[in-house]
Order: C-alpha cells, then structure tokens, then sequence
C-alpha cells in the first residue's frame, strides 16, 4: 500500500439525525484501498445508519463523503455501485420465491442477457470458491448460501469498496473461516473492506484498523492486533465490563423440566420442524441451546410455550405434571413460561400499551381477570413493577411498546415473564439487538431466577452468550438436538462442528458436506 | 421549501379522533366544489345532504330510523375489523336474518301473543350469524378469503328473497305482486315515541353500541378481537387461538347484521319486498370506519351517515340531485378518512434543504 | 355441433370482460398490490365507454375512454394505499362505493337510451359464416383479451421490467434497499389494473347489453379477484378460470331463454350460480396444497420508504 495514494473512502464529519436520535455526530475517518476496515460499536451505535449513508441510502444531515480523492454525493444505492461500492446487508435483500440467478440479474444495474451474466456467477465463484447452484430457489437455501448470493451479487460488480454488514452473525465457526478467506483475497486484490461487527475476536483475526463508535460518536481509530479484546470492548461500551455474579456453591435440584421425544410438523415451506428432541433441565439449571439460525429454534420455542399444540401429553412435563397437550395459558397456569425471539409483533404488541402487554401473558397467574372483565389497575400496578424492577426507559405503564428501543422493550418482556416467578422459563434470543448494559441486567436476572430453583432454557446464536450464562449446553441442527454437555466440558471446535451438522457418530461424519 | 413525513413515537389520540370530524367537513368543502364543477349547485347540494336533515325538526325521526341499522350492523362490523376479519357481506347477512324474521312472522301469522316479536328477534339473529358463519367456517378450514365468500354470498341472498317472494311465500292477496303479505300486528315492531315512526329499534341500537363499546374496553373478549388484530402472532402467544377468534367476530357481526335486518323488516317495511336490500350492509363499512371501530364512534358515525341519506332525498326534491351524489359523499368521506389515517402515525414536518445534501 | 356454436359465442362473450379485469389485477397483486376496487373501476370505466359510444359512435374511442376513465379513478386508490399507506382493503371498498356512486351519477340522464354494439373485428364473410364466426366472430376485445394473456406472461416471466415488478411484491423492502423504487412500480401496476378494469367495464355496454343501466357489472369484479386467486397468479389459469365463469353465466343465459332440462332449477339460483361458483371454485382452489404459497409475499401489505 502505497501512503502517497489517496484514499479510497474518506468521511469528514458526517451527522445524521432522527427523530429524537443523533444517530451519527460528526464522524470522520478513512479506508484505503486493499484495507480491511473494522467499524465496531454496540447495537445502536450508529453504525448501520453510517453505512447506509455510504451506500446512498440515506443522506446526511451534514458531512461530506470523499471517493478517490473526490467529493460526492451518493444519492442512491444505484450510485453507489456506479462508483463501485457493494454492500451485503445483515438481513439479505434476496427474494424468497425467485432463483438465485433472477436475485443476481435484479442487483446488477446494467442489463446482461442471462446467458451472458450465469457464465460470469460461474466465473466468480469459482475464483472466490463460492460454490451455488443459480437455478435453485432461495427459498431452499441455508442461511450461509444465501450470504454467498450477495456476496457474488457485489462481486459481479468489482467492487472497489466492500460493505459487509454483521456477516457472521448466522454462520457456523467453520462458515466464517470461509467467509474470512474470500475476504482476504479480495483485500489482497485491492478491494477495500468496511467491515462492520461487535464481535472483538473476528476484528481481531481478521481487519486492519478499526474504527469505534458509541452513541453516534467516533471514540477511537486502532490497530485491532494492537489491542486486546477487552480493551476495545471497554471502548466500545464506555465503561468496564460488568461480569455476571454467581452465587457461591451453587447447586442444582431434581430435574424439573423434562422433554421427551417432542417433534412439530412441517407446517410452512420455509420453516425447520424439531425432531425428535429431548432433554432435562434440573432446578437452578441453565440449559443452553446453540445452533445456527434456522434449524428449527423457533420450533423448538413454540412447542415449548404451547403455540404449537403437540400430541403426545408426556412429550413436556414438569415436575412430572404432564403439559404436553395444554396450550400456551394452560402451561403458564402450570408454571412454563416463555420468551419468543421476535419481540415486536411476537413476545409484545407494539400499537398496545405496556400495561396491554402485561395482560397478554400474566392475566391468568397474577389475577387480572375477573369473570371475563380485565381489572386494568392490577395490570398497571404490576406493569409499574417490572418498569421499576428491571430500569425500563419508558414513561410509564401506558407508553406503547412500540415507542420504546429494542432493549428497553426486551428488558420489559423479560421483567413481565421473570416476575410471574415461572418454574420453567424458556427464552430464545435474549438479549439480541440489545446494548451491552441491557444485556447484562437480563442475564443478571436470568441467574437470579436460577438461583432461586427455577429451570431455565435459553436459546440463542450467540455462543459467546451461553458459553458464559449456561451451565449445560445442546446443539440443535435441522431440528435435532445434541446431547447436552456440560459448559467447560465443551470446546468451540467441537460446538462448532454440531452446528455444522456433524454428530457424535461416524455415520454423520462422513456426511459433512466438503 | 419540502415536506417530509417523520413517525410518531406514539399513535397521535387526538388526530385519531380529529380525522373523522375533519374527513366529513373536507368532503362538504371538496363535494361543494365537485358538483359545482360538474354543473349543479354545490353549495345547496351539501347544504341539502347536510344540514337541513339536522336543521329541520320533522327530519329527526327519519334519522333515527335510517341511523338504528347503520349503528347495530356497524357496531358488528366495528368488533370483527378490530380483529382483522374482513366481513364485508353484512348486507347478505341483514337480507338472511331479515328472511328468518320474516318465516318466523308468516308461520305465527294467525297466532298472536308477546313471544312472536320476540322470537323473530332470535331468528333474525340465528340466521344472520348462520350465513355468517359459511366464510368463518371456510376460512377457519380452509383459508379461504373471507372477503369475496362473505360478499358472494350477498349477492346470493338477494337471489333467495327474489326466489322465496315469488313462490312460497307471495301474498295471495297481492295482485300478482311478488311479496309477502303484510306482518300480523304481534309480528310488527311497536314504535317507542307516539305519533312518529321511531320504532323500538331505535333504542335497541343505542344499547347494542353501548353494552358492545363496555365489552371491547374491558372484557377478555374485547382484548381478544384487538390482540388477534394487532398481531395475530402475539395473540396465538398469549394464547388466543386465531380460529376462534375468527368464529366469534363472524357470528357476532353477522347476528347482529341479522339482528339488523330482523328490526327493519318488522318495522318500516312490515312484509319483505323485491327491493328490502337497500345497501345498509355496505353503508356500514364506512360507519364502521368513520367511528374508529369503537362503538361509541359508531353512533356518531351511524348517525353521521344516515343524515346524508336523509339529506340526499332531500336534495333528491328539492334540488333535483340525483340519488347516485348520497353514494359519492359517502365514498368521499371514506376517502378523506383514509388519507388522514396517515396524521395518526405521522406528522409533517416541513423542511427546508441544507447545503450539506445538496450538490 | 352447429348447436354448440352460439353457446360458445355466448361464453366467450360473458368471460371475456371478466378475463380483462382479472389480467389487469394479477398485474396488480404481482407488484404487492390488492385493490378491491375493481368493480368501482369496471363501473367506471362502463359509464365512460358508453357515453363515449353514444355520442361518438366509435367503439375504440369508447374502450379507450373506458380505459382512461379506470386508470384515472385508480389514480385515487394509488395515491391513497401508495402514498398515504393507507389500508389497501379498505381503500378498495371505498373505491368500490365511489366508482358505483359516480358510474350511478354520470349515467342518470342515459337510462333507456341505446347504442351501437361493437361490431366484429374480421369480415362478414367470415364474421358471419355459421361455422367459422366460432373463430372470427368477435369483436376487438376478445382478441384483445387473448393477446393481454399471452403478453402478461411473457413479461412477467421472460423480461426485465416483470422481474421487477414480481420482486417488488416479493420483498418490497428488499427492492428498495437494492435501488428500485417500490412506489413507483406499484403505481404503474395499480394504474395498468385500472385501465384494464376500465376496458372491461366498456364491455358491458360495447358487448353484452348495448345500454346503461345501473351497477351493469353486478358483481363480476368481485369474481375477477377471486379469480386471481383461483389462478394462483398464473396468467393461462386465469384465462381457463375466466372460461369455466363463462360457462356458468351461459348456462344461466339460456336458463333464463327457458332452455329444457336448465329450467327445472329456479331461474334465481341461475343468477346466484355464478357468486356461489365463485365460493366453490375458492373452496377447490385451497384444498391445493401449493395454492397461497404462488401468492406474491407482500400482497396487501403497505410499504412506507424511510430516509
């Protein structure tokens, strides 16, 4: 890399602001060309949003984007490739029902007969070992196929600067060595990289400089190498890391929740039903579930919570009361209750108010209905609870959700399942999209509730989040759950492997896929 | 200078509630301008649709007569669009309860006695939640579209009153006439205030909108059709099951559709007739709309909606406007609602460039 | 056989209108799109074709007139459900009160009053012919229904514009994101819907019965979206979707013509059966397992752009 060539990006003082938000206050730096570029901060730190902006999908309010040396505007995404910038989004802009060569042509800007531009897929995959049929659906891929879609969609383009929006976040351990080498080769052949993540380990392995943000601020420009993890990770989040308290002497009752052998139907094209699954969590235990998103979590949750009804009563029981073919009310009466993944439209109602969403799952266990009528004061009062309780940000009981941030609102779900006082919580994606304070204060809560002899499950991607948080950990792929082992017992490789799909068994491992 | 849209935090109240007012008074504004355009006189035309129903005394007791249905269906049809089944076939389901009435009426017709009224209330009831209960079934079964089964079956039902006047039940007085013979005094609805036409249906829709406005704000049953209609993946989490959900604002907006039908043919009309569907059914939708699906905005709107039709019969003689302009105001306000549903969740802003975007 | 052939001039006649209705709105439930409104355009699009006919005697300015009269009351519909996100169910219904109202208000003074059919497209030599008018017989917009089908396949399926358009009403945040611009699109589809609902409105009075007489589309738009429906948003279904309504309505026809065996049944469950043939046809279609899973993603659903 030559110093006396100019940058490739250069941003001078960039601001942009929403509606009650400074999502990006005055934000200077710059990428040269053939430099892998970290851009590190929190959920809500403003990354996305300066992203965006490069790309042309939003304009500053201030600030000025400089290419090549050039001042420019980027008034749209189609600008953006024209200039030779791509971009590919943590949640794909791919279309479900069309091939994979129908999404590549829509991406490309310039019109290429079909013939002409499969040949050009087939060149670029090759070269950057990205291997995909053009003629499948997408709706048939895994997660890590469609990503290798947009990926060879911005590559068809040359890009001279690669946007790479939290790529990692749905790929297996081994996925992402892949994803890493496709990404040094195109650094190597001087394609810029601008690459955004909260994971300190990958920036480490992988980037040149990094680039930190905090509440729309820059914070510092490093060497990642140069660093530690923690270092960067107390810069990321302004304050010293606060470690999860553990009562001393821990341990664990008589088992609690036991499933066994419960499986869903397929019920829609898309969707990955469990097979087959069993396991048990003791009192006091937290049982993790890794696994890849897709393979049949979301499931796994309903068939817990009750929102797909089973047909086997003893598939569930607790305390070896069987609650297999009660719906969801039924087994909150009886002590399970549940957190889905999706908070908005799912675990809450964001037109409601928050005393509205308290009555949709705690009516039953703490009295808020009596002879058909709602008494809209017990619901307040406790809604003013789990807001005191659990430092929800809001105004106060009658906020709708809708208005508060992603982690108030999960801090709320969480509070509003966590003070019903359940035996058995089970809770996919905790803490996802939720800043570093947030997310410690739920698995604060989360050990607390352990502690105090409940049973609890926790699904999630994040294996960083149950490595730390669990004290047993199961796989799941394409519906099936591993056996559990206990966390310490583990190595990330071997997770790693189970969330690729190999299993303990020599059958299975001749099956990997190369 | 620019406007720009930027989303409410929070769902504006007031302009939930200001919209309606404001949507009527734009299509008075907008309407007098059209039809003057259009060559008739637009001022007297919305003065006539408008005011002079509320300004003239003797024109009360039609209000109230025209408002009862368009209160007691829109009310129906305020519970199911809460929970996002789109009913639309209210007026087959009014036509079909109007018909159980109306056997009920011709098989007591030589009885007499206190139960025939009200049991042809209970027919009218049972028949409108039974044809209402055809799209719930198939969409619960089957998904499908509630819409065009509900609104094919309207279609149908005025075929089956054509067919049932004209053979079993037709007047053997009639002359030739294809219609039933005139309800038995026990069969007619009694009116409530002497000497005018106000007949029992009139308060019966005041209550109906009421008892219905207290049970959607603090019951079980009401939180269930607004979950289920906010977010149906919620409402399956909090353990509402949809297809129940479903079933229960079918039958309760079509037995009221039917509760409807019953009051109207046991009261102006006395007998069924070829032309008994009058379009209340689809005239609800709007009421319905315009009320904000809260029943108590149902009345305001009910009876918003039956001035129009007594205004527009009155333009009918007075100015001579055609009966087709009451459907156009009715749209119109329906449109003006429509756009404003916009300020709910949005304001404008007014922006002005800054040099930084521009190049 | 010779029997056979004014029953199907007859069907082709009655499933023709219908045909170009639900061609325009595929078009517009591909892009993500549900308007409801097409019987209000149908009506509208009526009214302006038969005036256009009354006074000019020209049945292509007709059509036109009916397509620019249908395209421009879905003008409102766009502007409200695209640019406003207003409901789109809603929205429909109320364009379907609005284009019954205005059809209503604008033909007032022609009830009663005749016009001219359209007459056939090819010459009496072969219009009329006893056998070959089963072929040549038509008028214009018969040709013109079986053209439309045959280029809405192609350009959904074979060109660039159609991918577009499908993955508008695929992902319609997805389009936005990659630099299409959803709005513009849907407008284009709502707006190609309305002109075609407007063309199949001016059959009513240029085909079938050559007057104007209130609500003259009674119901036939409505089974036009089911139809989409039916068809599974599939171009060459909707044409045999359209026939098969055809074919009920004939029957209803010569029912009515006091046809032998077809009299038996009253002649008011004849004018019921093509609404109840709707249902079941609805009911048949969703016993198909692949049935919804061809329906465009984003149908109905309102897409508000942030920036």
């Amino acid at each position: 890399m030559d110093a006396s060539m100019p940058h490739r990006l250069e941003l001078i003082g960039i601001t942009k602001r929403f509606p009650g938000v400074l999502a990006n206050d005055n934000v200077s730096f710059s990428v040269k060309p053939g430099e892998i570029h970290a851009l590190l901060g929190e959920n809500g730190a403003g990354k996305s949003t300066l992203v965006k902006m490069i790309y042309g999908i939003m304009q500053p309010d201030a600030g000025e984007i400089v290419w090549d040396g050039q001042r420019t505007v980027v008034a749209n995404p189609k600008a953006a490739r024209a200039l030779g910038i791509g971009m590919v989004f943590q949640h794909f802009s791919l279309f479900e029902a069309l091939t994979v060569l129908e999404n590549i042509a829509l991406g490309m800007d310039a019109k290429i007969p079909a013939r002409e531009l499969e040949a050009r897929i087939r060149a670029v995959m090759t070269q950057y070992g990205l291997l995909l049929d053009p003629h499948r659906t997408v709706a048939t891929l895994s997660v890590g196929e469609r990503q290798r879609i947009e990926i060879v969609r911005a590559l068809l383009l040359d890009p001279k600067l690669l946007i790479m929006d939290e790529p990692t976040s749905v790929l297996t351990p081994q996925e992402v060595e892949q994803l890493f080498d496709v990404l040094r080769k195109l650094a190597a052949g001087g394609c810029s990289i601008l690459y955004i993540s909260h994971k300190l380990h990958e920036i480490k392995a992988l980037c040149d400089t990094a680039t930190i943000l905090r509440g729309g601020k820059l914070v510092d420009t490093c060497d990642p190498k140069a660093e530690t993890s923690r270092s960067m990770a107390e810069k990321m989040i302004g304050a010293g890391l606060k470690d999860i308290v553990r009562a001393p002497g821990r341990t664990m009752g008589l088992p609690k929740l036991v499933v066994s052998r419960l499986s869903t139907k397929k019920s829609g094209h898309f969707d990955v039903p469990v097979d087959s699954v069993s396991f048990v969590v003791k009192a006091g235990e937290i049982f993790g579930i890794a696994g890849v998103a897709g393979n049949g979590q979301n499931a796994l949750l309903d068939a817990l919570s009750g929102e797909i009804l089973g047909e086997d009563k003893d598939a569930i029981t607790i305390d070896g009361f069987p609650l297999g073919l009660l719906d969801t009310t039924g087994r909150r009466r009886h002590g399970l209750c549940a957190v889905p993944e999706e908070r908005n439209g799912h675990a809450a109602v964001g037109d409601f108010t928050l005393s509205d969403n308290s009555i949709l799952t705690a009516r039953n266990r703490l009295g808020m209905v009596v002879l058909g009528l709602i008494n809209s004061g017990a619901a307040k009062t406790y809604t003013g609870k789990v807001i005191t309780d659990f430092a929800v940000k809001a105004l106060g009981p009658s906020s709708t959700a809708g208005s508060l941030s992603g982690g108030n609102l999960q801090k709320y779900i969480m509070g509003r399942e966590i003070l019903q006082r359940p035996t058995v919580l089970v809770v996919s994606q905790p803490t996802w999209g939720v800043d570093a304070g947030a997310a410690a204060a739920i698995h604060q809560a989360l050990v607390d509730l352990a502690a105090e002899g409940s049973a609890i499950v926790v699904i999630s991607q994040d294996l960083d989040e149950l490595l730390a948080l669990c004290d047993t950990l199961a796989v799941i792929n394409a519906g099936q759950l591993s056996d559990a082992q206990k966390v310490g017992e583990i190595s990330v490789e071997e997770i790693g492997l189970l969330m690729g799909g190999v299993h303990g068994t020599s059958e299975a491992r001749d099956a990997i896929p190369a | 200078m620019q406007f720009r849209l930027e989303k409410r935090a929070e769902p504006s109240r007031f302009m939930l509630y200001a919209t309606p007012v404001g949507a009527v008074i734009l299509t008075m504004i907008v309407g007098a301008i059209i039809f003057s355009l259009i060559g008739y006189d637009g001022i007297g035309a919305v003065r006539e649709v408008f005011l002079t129903p509320l300004t003239n005394a003797y024109k009360w007791q039609d209000l109230g007569i025209k408002a009862a249905p368009l209160i007691i269906i829109g009310t129906g049809l305020s519970i199911a669009y809460r929970a996002n089944v789109w009913n639309i076939g209210a007026e087959g389901q009014y036509v079909v309860g109007a018909l159980a009435g109306t056997w009920v009426a011709l098989a007591t017709y030589t009885m007499s006695g206190p139960w025939i009224l009200p049991l042809m209330i209970l027919a009218g009831v049972v028949g409108g939640a039974l044809y209402a209960a055809i799209p719930a079934l198939l969409k619960t079964r089957l998904n499908v579209n509630e819409i065009l089964t509900s609104l094919m079956l309207t279609y149908a039902s005025i075929q089956l009153i054509y067919y049932l006047i004209r053979a079993q039940w037709k007047d053997p007085m009639g002359i030739g006439f294809p219609q039933t013979r005139r309800f038995a005094e026990s069969a007619q609805l009694p009116t409530v205030i002497p000497h005018t036409i106000v007949h029992l249906g009139v308060p019966i829709a005041i209550v109906v909108a009421l008892v219905a406005w207290f049970i959607m704000s603090r019951s079980v049953f009401g939180y269930r059709m607004r979950v289920v209609g906010a977010a149906p993946h919620a409402a399956r989490y909090g353990g509402f099951s949809e297809n129940k959900t479903i079933w229960l604002a079918m039958l309760v907006s079509g037995g009221l559709a039917g509760l409807a039908g019953v009051l109207e043919v046991a009261g102006p009309f006395q007998r069924m007739v070829p032309g008994f569907a009058t379009g209340y059914g689809f005239t609800a939708i709007i009421v319905a709309f315009l009320g904000r699906l809260n029943p108590l905005g149902v009345i305001f709107a009910g009876i918003v909606l039956a001035i129009t039709f007594v205004g527009g019969e009155v333009a009918q003689t007075t100015i001579k406007l055609p009966d087709a302009a009451t459907g156009i105001f009715q749209a119109m306000v329906l449109f003006f609602l429509l756009a404003g549903d916009l300020l709910v969740r949005y304001r404008i802003r007014r922006v002005v460039t800054t040099p930084a975007g521009a190049a | 056989m010779e029997m056979l052939i004014p029953i199907i001039v007859t069907l082709v006649g009655a499933a023709t209108p219908i045909l170009i209705a639900a061609l325009g709105e595929l078009v517009a439930e591909k892009s993500g799109v549900l308007n409801l409104g097409v019987e209000g355009m149908m009506l509208v699009g009526a009214i302006a074709g038969f005036v256009a006919q009354f006074y000019t005697g020209n049945p292509y300015l007709a059509l036109l007139c009916g397509a620019f009269a249908g395209a421009a009351v879905s003008l409102i519909f766009a502007f409200l459900t695209l640019s406003l996100s207003a409901n789109q169910t809603a929205t429909g219904l109320a364009l379907t009160i609005f284009g019954t109202g205005l059809s209503a208000l604008a033909g007032a003074p022609y009830s009663a009053k005749p016009i001219a059919l359209m007459q056939p497209l090819f010459p009496d030599m072969l219009a009329r012919d006893p056998f070959w008018r089963v072929f040549f017989g038509y008028s214009f917009p018969v040709y013109f229904s079986f053209i439309m089908v045959a280029a809405i396949w192609w350009f959904l399926k074979r060109t660039r514009s159609g991918l577009i358009l499908r993955a508008v009403g695929e992902n319609d945040h997805s389009a936005h994101s990659i630099g299409y611009s959803v709005t513009g699109v849907r407008y284009a589809a709502v707006v190609f819907g309305g002109a075609m609902a407007g063309i199949a409105g001016a059959c009513f009075p240029l085909l079938l019965t050559p007057q104007w007489a209130e609500s003259m589309t009674a119901g036939r738009g409505w089974i036009a979206v089911a139809l989409v429906v039916f068809a599974s948003w599939r171009p060459l279904r909707l044409l045999a979707g359209a026939y098969l309504f055809g074919l009920v309505m004939t029957m209803e026809l010569y029912a009515k013509a006091g046809g032998g065996v077809l009299a038996v049944i009253p002649s008011e469950l004849w004018a019921a059966l093509p609404y109840l043939a709707t249902i079941v046809v609805l009911v048949l279609i969703s016993i198909r397992r692949d049935a919804s899973t061809n329906a465009p993603a984003c149908l109905g659903k309102p897409f508000m752009p942030t920036n």
